[in-house]
């Protein structure tokens, strides 16, 4: 019986371990409880008096349409304003934010196929797929090597800058319309797409790659041909994964001046019309969790099947 | 005899079906919106913008664009970058030390695995965490800042509470799909020894989705940096603030050592990550 003991102890100490991993962990544990210690970031802050009597204040006045303030409130009464307020900006700014998310995903997946496709390293070497090309390894000096890193390094540089600080310079520059909006959630989101479209190719199976390419297939023959049918159901997954993302930042963008769902939130809270602001505010989770639903449904439809 | 190959047309797949569909939304769409491709380019002053604007990228401020009028005893360029960056960051660690408690905790109760070998009336329960989960993270961080800015006014604490409420919802939706996808066979002999249900849910289901968990956290702190370097629009002291300053005070270069600073930490975190991943993996 120790004599197993033993066993399960040698197995328990023989066990992988990583000395960056522990480190990490410890490192997050300490950064973690120094922020609260010794930032100013304070949660009992948000509860003092002075906030909490703000906070009732909201709560009691502020937060009700003014016709349904104090004894005049009733359920119905809400619900009718409720229908007005969705009549007269609610719907449209709903159905614009869709609009604006729906265009910039499929641009962003345009484009990410395309910086997929470039950066991934084993289609972008000497001789894609061919037996004595080994992707990490050996000489990586040839200029489609090159090719391959720089467009790594573009889609890190896309996707290292938020939406809203893209959306923010370019409205500068474009003026108002809702191109700026859009084209801020495409470059991000062609960033994130292509980085994990390059992920996908890297990991499909080489067989049939190989045979096309030994077939005599040029680079290109075996993209089209092999590499982009392949790709394809997953990359079709993780555009629906990045649609909800979407969705989510498009109804913010509007704050910028832009006519999405934001939008009319400022407009609302630049005129003191908090109820206004709530209630657009619930459209918009209505309007993602929507969208949560149709990339869920779109997603395991997909999986089902080609 | 071999299955002659099909010769005649084929129905359309389910990927071409949703190929098309997708297309014909996104043409849907840019009539909806009214956009037109004439307003891509960039007018007059917008024009003049953007040469000025990214010729500055290469030559990124380490002072002051415009010292006149400033303050002599004003901290120099750097260091006021550095503030910026240290309040994104502590703002992002807050943030996220909230949300994996809070993520860890909502995951566990919305995991189908936690439930298993137990009475089913708890899938009520389960159902109503998930659906709070959903309703946590349909709201943007951005838009609870300013719930909260209009109900307590503004205090870090805000900012901080803004970012882990959607962040929680996040990780606990990802964590429970990362729990029910981990391997099972050793929870099920732990099962079939007669351990209780919390024990084979602890010892032989957790650990084999913990490398996971912990890969997805750290991707989600380089997503709360940005969150919080976008918070700085609101008022609070992060990088966004500093950022929109400088770039209504059109001090470009200014603007772009901001990027640059936000481009670099971002990295940082993602190598940090993808070095810890591939640990796992091995």
């Amino acid at each position: 019986m120790s004599d197993r003991l033993a066993q399960v102890e040698a197995l328990r100490k023989s066990r992988p371990r990583s000395r960056l991993i522990r480190w990490s962990a410890m490192l997050a544990v300490v950064c973690s409880v120094l922020v609260w210690l010794t930032s100013d970031i304070s949660l009992a802050d948000m509860f003092s008096t002075k906030r909490l009597g703000h906070l009732d204040r909201f709560i009691t006045n502020d937060m009700l349409p003014a016709k349904l303030r104090g004894d005049a409130f009733t359920w119905g009464g809400l619900g009718d304003w409720c229908g007005e307020q969705f009549q007269l900006n609610g719907a449209r700014a709903m159905l614009a934010t869709l609009c604006i998310s729906v265009l910039a995903i499929v641009l962003a997946a345009v484009a990410g196929a395309m910086l997929g496709a470039f950066g991934a390293r084993n289609l972008m070497s000497a001789h894609p797929f061919l037996p004595h090309a080994t992707v990490g390894h050996g000489d990586c000096s040839h200029w489609l090597d090159r090719v391959a890193q720089f467009t790594r390094l573009i889609c890190i540089l896309l996707r290292a800058v938020p939406e809203y600080i893209w959306a923010y310079l370019l409205l500068a520059m474009l003026g108002t319309s809702a191109w700026p909006a859009v084209l801020a959630l495409a470059i991000h989101n062609a960033g994130i797409l292509g980085r994990l479209a390059g992920e996908t190719i890297e990991n499909l199976p080489s067989q049939p790659l190989r045979a096309l390419s030994m077939a005599g297939g040029t680079r290109r023959d075996v993209a089209v041909v092999g590499v982009f049918p392949m790709a394809l159901g997953r990359y079709l997954l993780y555009f629906f994964y990045r649609f909800e993302t979407c969705v989510r930042e498009a109804t913010v963008l509007g704050m910028l001046g832009v006519v999405s769902l934001g939008y009319y939130v400022i407009e609302a809270r630049a005129h003191g019309q908090y109820s206004t602001m709530l209630f657009l505010i619930f459209l918009g989770g209505l309007l993602v969790m929507l969208a949560d639903i149709v990339s869920d449904v779109a997603r395991r439809w997909l999986q089902k099947g080609i | 005899m071999a299955k002659p190959l099909p010769l005649a047309p084929r129905l359309p797949t389910r990927r071409v079906r949703i190929l098309t569909g997708i297309f014909l939304a996104a043409v849907i769409a840019f009539f909806g919106l009214g956009l037109s491709l004439g307003e891509l380019i960039p007018r007059d002053s917008g024009f003049q913008l953007v040469l000025e604007f990214f010729s500055a990228s290469v030559q990124p401020a380490f002072t002051y664009q415009n010292s006149e009028g400033l303050p002599s005893d004003i901290s120099p360029f750097l260091f006021k970058v550095g503030r910026g960056l240290w309040t994104t960051l502590t703002y992002a660690v807050a943030a996220m030390s909230l949300s994996l408690i809070g993520g860890m905790v909502l995951g566990l109760f919305a995991s189908a695995s936690f439930w298993e070998r137990r009475h089913p009336a708890w899938a009520t329960f389960r159902w109503t965490v998930r659906v709070l989960i959903a309703a946590m993270r349909s709201v943007h961080e951005l838009l609870l800042a300013l719930v909260f800015l209009a109900t307590l006014g503004i205090t870090p604490g805000a900012a901080v509470l803004a970012i882990a409420i959607p962040y929680s919802g996040t990780l606990a939706k990802v964590f429970s799909e990362m729990l029910d996808e981990s391997p099972r066979e050793a929870a099920d002999a732990l099962s079939y020894l007669g351990a209780k249900p919390l024990q084979v849910f602890l010892i032989g289901r957790f650990p084999r989705a913990l490398p996971d968990i912990a890969a997805y956290s750290f991707y989600r702190l380089e997503c709360a940096v940005r969150s919080s370097a976008v918070m700085g629009f609101f008022g609070f002291t992060t990088i966004g603030l500093y950022l929109r300053q400088s770039f209504e005070n059109l001090h470009y270069r200014e603007v772009w050592t901001y990027l640059y600073a936000l481009i670099v930490v971002v990295l940082i975190l993602e190598v940090w990550s993808a070095h810890l991943r591939r640990r796992f993996v091995a």
